[in-house]
């Protein structure tokens, strides 16, 4: 199959011409115990995560995009096969390991954004490095400053609008310098509009070298995407 | 700060307690998650307080009774009394010499003689216990009655308000008169001579020579003991001469008993903390399965398990301080304001056994707080983001 051909033939290009990539999914399988038998909710699936390029991950509900996510965010292990950060597996890591690498590696957007209601735009931007000794303040205003919400950092999330709000997160997913950023959904809960803004600074993310994953079943994405990649039950087709 | 991040307000306070949440990420987390639910807080809260407050007023009164009636009693339980065996109505001379021998080093010996008579007062006549002693003072051990008497009388107040008596009335007993030089404040004196219808008289104001008892008042309840032992040992040797009574065990008895009511009071007021422990048990699981996808979000963003997991900690320990600091302080002012409005002395109150109660009581609080929360936090921070976020 010319499927096989490829993935083999990918590393010898990768590694002669290209970076290593931040990650990648290398023939994942992922299986779970159901009621009626095993389902399949990924199928061999071949991925990798390109550095400066936003890549929409479409598909119905229940194609396996959330699962998808999880196994690149480090969240989920698969059944077989392999998931690379930067060139070595990940399988060896520990739980905590694994946290270390999400707070220095991975950003996050959520479609329900997830802001913690007690703490203001700042703080919830701050808090993936709340626990660690470095004072981020300066750079979540920064952040905020540049997704425009420069005059809303005291605001606590029931201040904010929807849109707003997914911003702050956008920006939170950005305070670590991530390699890569992870967006489940994220204009699921905006209009069209905001869901533009929201994906124009998304891809103003990528141009600055990030690798963006947005997994979606919103049309919108795939225009802002790079490349648009399709999942069906389980089967990823480019 | 760069120059296009906004103008964020910055005043003395605020960068303070910017600089505190830095210094305590968890901590500032906590109060501020405690604060979202504060009804739930407070009601959590409060059966801490409930339970704290049980445990120290019932562990502080408890303490303050039984100092109070030890203080009383202790008198009691280091006299000795000596009393002529069968048959026989007074002690002589060689039997109290004896005695002294005994109690020599351990005890004060204070022979009495004693009698029934009438006594007049300048209001009326009564019926009053006498007593022949030198050294009054001895005998009952409260303030005002003098050391020794050579001459008048002391008598006891049950006494001196029927008679109308008071320090400096004369009374009458059988056509003689003596001046009242003190009078002997019953409630301040536990002793086995009835000492609200005393009268204390120098023992020359008695017909009879001998003495009709002995009560050695021992310096500690083992001289007493030893007292007690030595007269049996040296006057009943072949025939019971005399008959010694020492309440020595039975005050044991009553401390025995003091301390098995208290343990039962402090038993009961420790099942309202474990109550109060459960609450909290179940207001932790209702608030981390209320914010279970926030906490698979902070595990997804790079929070390891065991910051979420002091985070949470911090929330149920701060129930625990502030419920268990509020009991400790109600339940203290109770017991002082008991002790003000009664006749429980205050300073039976303020004995360090009740400072370990009150401190004891808090940390029960605080400890019962962190047990209950321990297994909802535990709970929440190892269960994989993936499952957390499904919410």
């Amino acid at each position: 199959m010319s499927d096989d051909a490829a993935a083999e033939a990918v590393p010898r290009v990768e590694r002669a011409t290209r970076p290593v990539p931040p990650l990648r999914l290398d023939g994942v399988t992922k299986q779970y115990a159901g009621g009626g038998g095993t389902v399949t909710a990924l199928d061999d699936v071949e991925f990798t995560v390109e550095r400066g390029e936003v890549t929409a991950i479409m598909g119905p509900s229940g194609s396996g995009k959330s699962t998808m996510l999880n196994m690149l965010g480090l969240l989920d292990d698969p059944t077989t096969g392999r998931v690379e950060l930067l060139g070595s597996p990940v399988a060896g890591l520990s739980a905590s390991e694994r946290t270390d690498v999400r707070r220095k590696r991975v950003g996050f957007v959520f479609q329900e954004f997830h802001l913690i209601p007690t703490l203001s735009a700042v703080e919830n931007v701050r808090l993936p490095t709340r626990f660690l000794e470095t004072d981020s303040t300066d750079r979540a205003v920064d952040l905020l400053d540049r997704v425009g919400l420069g005059d809303r950092l005291g605001h606590t999330p029931d201040e904010l609008s929807g849109g707003q709000k997914q911003r702050v997160a956008i920006a939170r997913s950005l305070i670590n310098e991530p390699d890569v950023l992870l967006a489940d959904e994220p204009t699921g809960n905006l209009d069209r509009d905001t869901g533009e803004t929201v994906l124009g600074e998304i891809a103003t993310i990528a141009e600055g070298g990030v690798g963006v994953v947005a997994v979606t079943h919103d049309a919108l994405v795939g225009e802002y995407a790079d490349r648009t990649v399709r999942l069906v039950d389980g089967v990823l087709h480019e | 700060m760069s120059e296009t991040g906004g103008t964020p307000v910055t005043t003395d306070e605020s960068t303070l307690v910017a600089r505190l949440s830095d210094r305590f990420p968890a901590a500032s987390l906590a109060v501020r998650n405690l604060s979202r639910q504060r009804l739930r807080a407070g009601l959590a809260m409060l059966g801490i307080v409930i339970g704290v407050f049980a445990v120290v007023t019932l562990g502080m009164l408890g303490t303050a009774l039984q100092t109070a009636a030890l203080s009383e009693l202790g008198g009691l339980g280091n006299q000795v009394i000596i009393t002529p065996g069968d048959g026989g109505e007074n002690l002589d001379q060689r039997e109290i010499q004896t005695i002294r021998q005994a109690a020599a080093g351990g005890g004060t010996v204070i022979p009495l003689k004693s009698g029934g008579a009438s006594v007049t007062g300048p209001d009326g006549q009564s019926f009053g216990q006498l007593y022949g002693t030198t050294r009054p003072g001895s005998l009952f051990s409260v303030e005002g009655v003098p050391d020794s008497l050579r001459q008048g009388a002391v008598i006891g107040d049950d006494l001196a308000a029927e008679l109308g008596a008071r320090v400096g009335s004369t009374v009458e007993i059988e056509t003689n008169r003596y001046r009242v030089l003190a009078v002997i404040d019953s409630e301040g004196t536990f002793s086995p001579i009835r000492p609200g219808s005393a009268v204390v008289l120098p023992p020359g104001e008695f017909v009879d020579d001998d003495y009709t008892q002995v009560v050695v008042q021992a310096d500690s309840a083992d001289d007493a003991r030893a007292i007690a032992a030595g007269v049996r040992e040296r006057l009943n040797g072949r025939e019971e001469r005399v008959s010694v009574l020492s309440l020595t065990s039975v005050l044991s008895r009553i401390t025995e008993f003091f301390a098995l009511l208290n343990g039962f009071l402090l038993a009961i007021a420790g099942i309202s903390l474990i109550v109060a422990g459960v609450s909290i048990f179940n207001v932790m699981l209702m608030t981390v399965s209320e914010r279970r996808g926030e906490i698979g979000v902070l595990r997804a963003v790079g929070i390891h398990r065991d910051e979420v997991l002091r985070t949470l900690l911090v929330e149920t320990t701060l129930l625990g301080v502030g419920g268990g600091a509020l009991g400790a302080l109600l339940g203290t002012t109770v017991v002082v304001g008991v002790a003000l409005g009664t006749r429980l002395p205050l300073a039976a109150v303020l004995v360090p056994t009740n400072g370990v109660v009150a401190v004891g009581a808090l940390g029960f609080g605080i400890l019962i707080a962190l047990v209950g929360g321990l297994y909802p936090a535990y709970r929440a921070a190892w269960e994989p983001p993936v499952e957390s976020l499904r919410g």
